[in-house]
């Protein structure tokens, strides 16, 4: 077990850079599980799935010479099809939040195995020309992958608050999800209306695999990884908003560099579950339904 | 304009409305009233596509709505002020009113209809952006009102719209309703005020136990004893 | 003495020549590890396939008794069968220790429970690597002795893991037929119904909790040994407590042998898979089988192979949202009824403020076994039985009582009246202990209710009803009775409660319903089991919400009948009506709330007749 050790400010604000770029891809990450979980009232277990095999897809890709944000092309529309899809099928069962966790379980385990099959489970890594790129900003470093990352976590939070908050669709969504009969009554196609939401999640998950692929070496076994960091960020953000994963995100990923840079990396882990318990336990209305 | 015949619904195994027949002439306020349970949110929810009808006809203007899904009754004029408001709390008072006008024909006239909401409810008007969960009851059921107002309908659907609220809130609320049917919207409205209710309707139903049993003129109707009695146990 | 634990002990003794009949060394490794897994698949179930909570904690039991035994075993030379009951006693601190700051928060129920507990287990693994517990490269458990128990190093382990397995088949088989078990049933179709009925909740699933983390610890602490070297992420990750909710979904979560039945398939499956080089497929083929059974058989295997030779009972046809976790964590204080109709129009129930009836106390029936018949007090007696003082209560800044003073005296019936909205069910649910009062007292003879638990009040004589019927779906119509007898302020055993129950069924007229699920009731006799339920605990003020609301005109004579009767046994009623015939006909007093407050008090058409009263009702046009 390593000591504590105060770091040079040079690694500290390092830490905190790389914080904050981890942490947007967690924000990315929880987007679409956020969104779901919020509006949709189904726990989508899967999604680490969609975006592991978005994740693969994209490495496969680019062994074909296609760049990997290009790739985002193909990628998009096909998880957008994917995510509606597995939701007009689970629609069809009335299923609670925990059903859904436990069925889109299983359906992790499945997709798990696909990506096995074809890919094995030795580590595999994107080899793709942003990899080496970066530019010094100061003293400190600022790879493009990370950025690339950290532009798209944005932008989608942003594009996605926007939809929300001013479209007549976005109204309708939250409607539909505080009150659905109310919401029809009015005219609003809550079954049409959340085949798009559940697509646009998928995507989303696509989006946050590609950025993984950029970022990380991968390998099967990764996928369940994610899952405690990023419910910890979805559900300190608060479930359904478009923003608040991200902001949590951030400050997950900066108190687990800095807790790397102070400490030793094993103790990282401690700080995103323990943030999470601590919500659960004294503001529990906030996290759940 | 409405015409209801032999509607049925159910709860599962437990029926609630018995073959209610029932029709609301064009620009007519009418009025069902009836004791806690006789089925009357029922009947509104049916008419408003919330629920099923287990068997019956519902039909809006000629229209045959019973076996549509539930999206498409606003279209066909029926806009609902649900019992207890049912508010979307977490949006806006404005976003709730923006909502009430999502059909394109109500939303091509969406600024038109704000201004005349805002006219019949002026208070609201410093409320636009607080959250509806944040107002007070008597201000939740305007808000309720103005919302099924944005949709432009044909018929208003009111149930019980003054549940939990002050006498004088109450008032001004009828005030309201009576001034928008004055202005030629069809309106059923249901409710155990029966007094308020009697009072500004032109024709009333009496509801127990899932049947009508009694059609006509509320002054009429308020004298005969089976209402006090269904009342008052007098 | 029961068939069925002595078969498991015959089983048992039986499997345990095994080691001895000279087969190949794999077959007492992969036993091993089957039997294993039914220690983790059962003990997890006994609080949450038992009681509803399900937990992705249990991971987190496995692995503290297993790193308690490497840690005593190999850093401090314990021999290794000691360790095993220091394991267990880690792992159901840590359960208890868990479940008094967990269970304490009411909100945390259903997914979020699930979460926190995963959330927990990775917590600990973070504090197990980073500690000198592990501190990274693991541990070696090679120089820790195994005990000569069987003929070999393995078929030691698998008998110690069939002597767990045996044990905790047991326990879990003992904790279904006992009324610790009821009540945990209970909790898991509706945890505020049961703790209103005297279940004591928290404490159940703390004592639930503590015994599936202790079986837990013990099959960790022999699993260190047997896998000799271990490591935290092996340990912690999410394979443990995912695979135990497979299995016993798959088993079936309500039968004490379900989780065993899924365990044996899923290890014999998945061995399969492995031997035929199809390991990947493997885990497609368990998440094709989570999503089978989670879809199509929410009920697990089990029951449904024994429905088909005839033993038990079909489940109840809620919608299938609420079949794999029927717990009450769906349940918010104001319940739904599943959509029956197969149209994609959700069926919405109209709720208006559940008004319950507070029932004054209840006399022992005519025909009491055990105890003595209450003393008959005559009716209108002056003795105040319960008294509230300035009683208030706000929801988020609403007054839904605004300090009421009311006064019911023993023996009589007290019709509680209002429009919607008055206050009259937040009256009935603060005094039951449903809602905590935000102000004001209330004593029940004598004494101070107002800061008691719920299930404290329900055991010191005061019951009521529920205006929407809150039975326990899962439960027969006599099980539901019998919860209220088990736990109430008769608090009687898990026979003699059965009996009372079926007292209290032939006074409400469903003694021919007694096998029969709630869902198969009519609305009327669903508030008749409310009403035996409210009775069957023997109290002394029995509170009844609107229980006339809905019925048919004949249903409601029978109903004014009923109450009579039970009045005439010299039970104090006192209920929430809208029906005024009854409210006539039954009420020695009524008292009216409007708007929080009380507005009249007196006798029923006295206070009827008075211009406030009316134009409450009726508006001003009366007054």
């Amino acid at each position: 077990m390593s000591g504590f050790a105060w770091p040079s400010f040079n690694l500290l604000t390092q830490s905190i850079l790389s914080g904050i770029f981890v942490g947007a891809l967690y924000g990315l990450m929880g987007l679409g599980l956020g969104l779901s979980w919020g509006l949709l009232r189904l726990i989508n277990l899967a999604h680490f799935a969609f975006a592991f095999l978005a994740a693969y897809l994209c490495y496969q890709l680019a062994h074909k010479g296609i760049d990997p944000l290009l790739s985002l092309a193909l990628i998009v529309p096909l998880f957008f099809a994917i995510g509606a899809a597995l939701h007009w099928v689970m629609a069809r069962f009335a299923l609670t939040p925990f059903s859904s966790l436990l069925l889109t379980f299983g359906l992790t385990g499945i997709i798990e195995s696909l990506i096995q099959s074809i890919w094995t489970a030795d580590f595999r890594k994107l080899e793709s020309r942003y990899a080496e790129m970066k530019f010094k900003v100061g003293e400190l470093f600022v790879p493009i992958p990370e950025l690339i990352t950290l532009v798209l976590a944005v932008g989608l939070a942003f594009a996605i608050w926007a939809v929300l908050r001013f479209t007549d669709a976005g109204r309708a969504m939250r409607a539909a999800a505080e009150d659905a009969p109310v919401a029809a009554a009015f005219g609003v196609n809550e079954r049409a209306l959340s085949l798009v939401l559940a697509g646009t999640c998928a995507a989303l998950a696509s989006v946050a695999g590609v950025c993984v692929a950029l970022l990380f070496s991968l390998a099967p076994s990764q996928i369940y990884a994610w899952i405690g960091v990023v419910f910890a960020a979805v559900m300190l953000g608060g479930l359904g908003s478009a923003w608040g994963p991200l902001v949590a995100g951030l400050l997950l990923g900066i108190s687990e560099s800095v807790t790397m840079a102070l400490t030793s990396p094993s103790w990282a882990p401690l700080v995103s579950f323990t943030l999470l318990i601590l919500v659960l336990l004294l503001r529990p209305g906030k996290a759940g339904t | 304009m409405l015409e209801v015949r032999d509607l049925h619904v159910a709860y599962g195994a437990a029926p609630a409305l018995w073959g209610v027949t029932l029709r609301v002439a064009e620009g007519e306020l009418l009025c069902v009233v009836g004791p806690n349970g006789a089925g009357k949110t029922t009947l509104i929810n049916a008419i408003a596509g919330i629920l099923r009808a287990r068997s019956g006809v519902i039909s809006m203007a000629g229209n045959e709505l019973q076996s549509l899904p539930p999206h498409r009754y606003c279209a066909a004029g029926i806009a609902v002020v649900p019992e207890g408001r049912r508010l979307f709390t977490k949006m806006t008072v404005l976003e709730n009113l923006e909502l009430g006008s999502y059909l394109p024909a109500a939303k091509a006239r969406r600024s038109e209809s704000l201004e005349q909401a805002l006219a019949l409810f002026p208070m609201l008007k410093e409320k636009l952006t607080s959250p509806a969960g944040e107002l007070s009851g008597g201000q939740q059921q305007m808000v309720a009102i103005a919302r099924a107002l944005m949709a432009r309908p044909r018929l208003l659907l009111l149930d019980e719209p003054s549940l939990g609220l002050s006498p004088l809130i109450v008032e001004d609320m009828f005030g309201a309703i009576r001034r928008i049917n004055a202005e030629g919207m069809s309106v059923l409205l249901v409710e155990q005020n029966v007094a308020m209710a009697m009072h500004v309707s032109t024709r009333a139903y009496v509801l127990e136990e899932g049947r009508i049993v009694a059609e006509g003129a509320p002054d009429e109707l308020l004298a005969r004893p089976e209402i006090q009695r269904a009342y008052l146990g007098l | 003495m029961k068939v069925t634990p002595i078969a498991i002990v015959v089983v048992g003794a039986l499997l345990a020549t095994m080691p001895w009949l000279g087969l190949p060394p794999f077959y007492d490794s992969f036993l091993y590890l089957v039997l294993s897994w039914v220690v983790l698949a059962t003990s997890w179930n006994i609080l949450s396939g038992y009681a509803g909570y399900f937990s992705f904690g249990h991971g987190a039991f496995f692995g503290a008794g297993l790193y308690t035994t490497t840690t005593l075993a190999a850093k401090f030379n314990w021999p290794f069968l000691w360790t095993l009951p220091a394991a267990a006693g880690v792992a159901a601190l840590l359960g208890l220790g868990l479940g008094a700051v967990v269970f304490r928060v009411k909100r945390v129920r259903g997914e979020l429970f699930a979460l926190l507990t995963l959330a927990v287990t990775f917590v600990l693994a973070t504090i197990v690597l980073n500690t000198p517990i592990d501190g990274g490269p693991g541990v070696y458990l090679n120089s820790v002795p195994v005990p000569p128990i069987g003929p070999t190093q393995a078929g030691t382990f698998y008998l110690l893991a069939l002597g767990a397995a045996v044990g905790t088949l047991l326990i879990a088989w003992t904790i279904v037929r006992s009324k610790f078990g009821a009540g945990l049933f209970a909790i898991h179709d509706d945890e505020d119904a049961a703790e209103v009925l005297g279940v004591p909740t928290y404490g159940y699933k703390l004592g639930a909790l503590a015994i599936s983390a202790g079986l837990a610890g013990v099959a960790g602490g022999i699993h260190a040994l047997f896998i000799s070297y271990v490591t935290a992420s092996e340990v912690f990750s999410i394979t443990v407590p995912l695979t135990v909710v497979l299995m016993s979904v798959l088993g079936g979560t309500r039968h004490w042998a379900g989780p065993a039945v899924g365990a044996a398939v899923i290890t014999v499956l998945l061995y399969s898979f492995t031997a035929a080089d199809y390991a990947v497929a493997g885990k497609a083929m368990m998440g094709a089988v989570l999503i089978a059974t989670i879809l199509f058989m929410p009920d697990g295997i089990l029951l449904r192979v024994l429905r088909l030779f005839g033993y038990g009972r079909r489940p109840p046809p809620v919608a299938r949202s609420q079949d794999v976790m029927g717990s009450a964590a769906h349940r918010e204080a104001v319940p739904k009824e599943a959509p029956a109709l197969t149209t994609e129009v959700p069926v919405v129930v109209d709720l208006a403020a559940a008004d319950s009836v507070v029932v004054a106390a209840m006399p022992s029936p005519a025909s009491a076994a055990t105890r003595a018949a209450a003393p008959i007090t005559s009716r209108g007696s002056s003795d105040v039985l319960l008294r509230a003082h300035g009683l208030s209560k706000s929801f988020k800044g609403v007054k839904a009582l605004a300090g009421v003073d009311v006064e019911v005296r023993a023996g009589e019936i007290l019709g509680l009246l209002g429009p919607n909205g008055s206050g009259k069910s937040t009256f009935i649910n603060v005094v039951s202990g449903h809602f905590a009062a935000s102000g004001g007292r209330v004593t029940f003879e004598g004494r101070e209710i107002g800061d008691l638990s719920a299930h404290r009040i329900a055991q010191s004589g005061i019951s009521r009803t529920y205006q929407i019927p809150r039975p326990f779906a899962h439960l027969s119509v006599l099980e539901n009775v019998a919860i209220a007898a088990m736990f109430g302020g008769a608090t009687l055993s898990a026979r003699a409660a059965t009996d009372e129950a079926r007292r209290w069924l032939q006074f409400t007229g469903l003694e021919d319903k007694a096998t029969a699920r709630p869902d198969e009731l009519n609305l009327h006799q669903r508030k008749f089991l409310e009403l035996a339920r409210a009775l069957a605990s023997r109290p002394r003020l029995v509170l009844l919400d609107e229980v006339l609301c809905g019925l048919t005109p004949s249903e409601i004579d029978g109903a004014v009948a009923l109450i009579r009767r039970i009045r005439d046994q010299g039970a104090t009623i006192v209920f929430v009506e809208h029906v005024m015939r009854a409210v006539m006909a039954l009420t020695d007093r009524v008292v009216v709330f409007n708007h929080g407050q009380l507005l009249a008090e007196g006798v029923a058409s006295d206070v009827m007749k008075r211009p406030d009263v009316m134009t409450a009702y009726l508006g001003r046009a009366h007054a």
